[in-house]
């Protein structure tokens, strides 16, 4: 897994996140479209954190597949 | 709403720790602190992570994401008075999104979850009653709206207390360590996310946290109607607490039994508010 797409999938969910809120509290943009990019961004910006902080760039794991 | 969205994701995974640790007082065991789930969603954080060689990657990937943004989007339409409907609409679609999780890793255990996840769809006819039953008295299934009928008539929760009933098994079912909790049976592991750790599980940590928040935070104001924060807080863990006495004095179900007695629920209730829309 690519750790610099990671970081970036977090920090453009990160600004857009920022961006339409302080847009919403200035009158500029409507809390549905605000709402939209909260509802979209949050979970981009949670997995791209995590995936820059732990994803392995290695080879994938096999599971158990039972007996 | 971005504060209100972290209170909820944590303030969520404490219900739940606080779920299991009444659940392990009632069964004589210290159990864990309260903070555990907030602790594990910390772990799975911190562990590595990929994707199993035998999972479709988009699924396995892609499926996260929907879960934290369609309860990301639950909670935007609770805190803004939106349509009840959507709400449920969001609850249906976590059955898809526990059935995605399952089939995506390969894991044969994953793939159990995720089919008992789909048998187990009979808990949602519950939830169709409870609507029925409120717009009955409210002749509308918009949260603000909904409110604003309790302000005047009083608590939906004492006008149709059977309806109510029917939204406590709902969350019933969704509550972990259940009679209805078939999908995470101990004999599938973990059931339908066996195969998703690391960030994966983390992600999926958040989206229970999220979960069990909104749908308290629902039933509050849908059948008490609206409170101060502080007693919102309280009535949620009200709740929360006689849902773990369910939860910890009663076996879990084996999947037909599950389904069998949640249709029966169905089908009182069900005939409930058909003689509700007779008598109105």
């Amino acid at each position: 897994m690519n750790k610099q797409y990671a970081l970036a999938l977090m920090l453009v969910s990160a600004v857009s996140a920022a961006g339409a809120l302080a847009l919403n509290y200035w009158g500029i943009l409507p809390f549905w479209a605000y709402a939209a990019v909260l509802i979209a961004g949050f979970p981009l910006f949670l997995l791209g954190l995590g995936l820059y902080w732990m994803a392995r760039e290695g080879e994938a794991d096999m599971p158990f597949l039972g007996y | 709403m971005i504060a209100e969205l972290l209170f909820a994701v944590f303030f969520g995974l404490l219900l739940l720790g606080i779920h299991r640790k009444v659940i392990a007082r009632i069964q004589r065991r210290p159990g864990p602190p309260v903070w555990q789930e907030i602790l594990h969603m910390l772990k799975f954080s911190f562990k590595t992570t990929w994707v199993p060689a035998t999972a479709s990657t988009a699924l396995f990937c892609g499926v996260v994401l929907v879960a934290i943004g369609i309860w990301t989007a639950a909670l935007v339409v609770v805190l803004s008075g939106g349509s009840l409907l959507v709400i449920f609409a969001i609850y249906m679609l976590h059955k898809i999104v526990e059935h995605g999780f399952g089939l995506s890793s390969g894991s044969p255990y994953g793939k159990f979850g995720g089919v008992r996840s789909v048998i187990s769809a009979a808990s949602e006819i519950p939830l169709f009653v409870s609507v029925a039953a409120i717009a009955i008295f409210t002749q509308s299934l918009m949260i603000t709206d909904i409110i604003a009928y309790q302000e005047i008539n009083g608590p939906l929760l004492i006008t149709v207390p059977l309806a109510a009933l029917a939204m406590y098994v709902v969350l019933l079912s969704k509550m972990p360590f259940g009679p209805f909790s078939i999908v995470e049976s101990k004999e599938l592991v973990s059931g339908y996310k066996t195969e998703h750790f690391g960030v994966w599980r983390a992600g999926l940590e958040v989206c229970n946290g999220l979960k069990t928040y909104v749908l308290l935070l629902t039933f509050i104001l849908v059948f008490i109607g609206n409170l101060p924060f502080w007693l919102v807080i309280l009535a949620m863990v009200i709740i929360l607490i006689t849902l773990s006495f369910v939860c910890a004095l009663s076996p879990m179900l084996s999947p037909y039994d599950s389904v069998t007695v949640q249709t029966l629920i169905a089908g009182l209730m069900v005939a409930y508010v058909a003689l509700l829309g007779v008598m109105s």
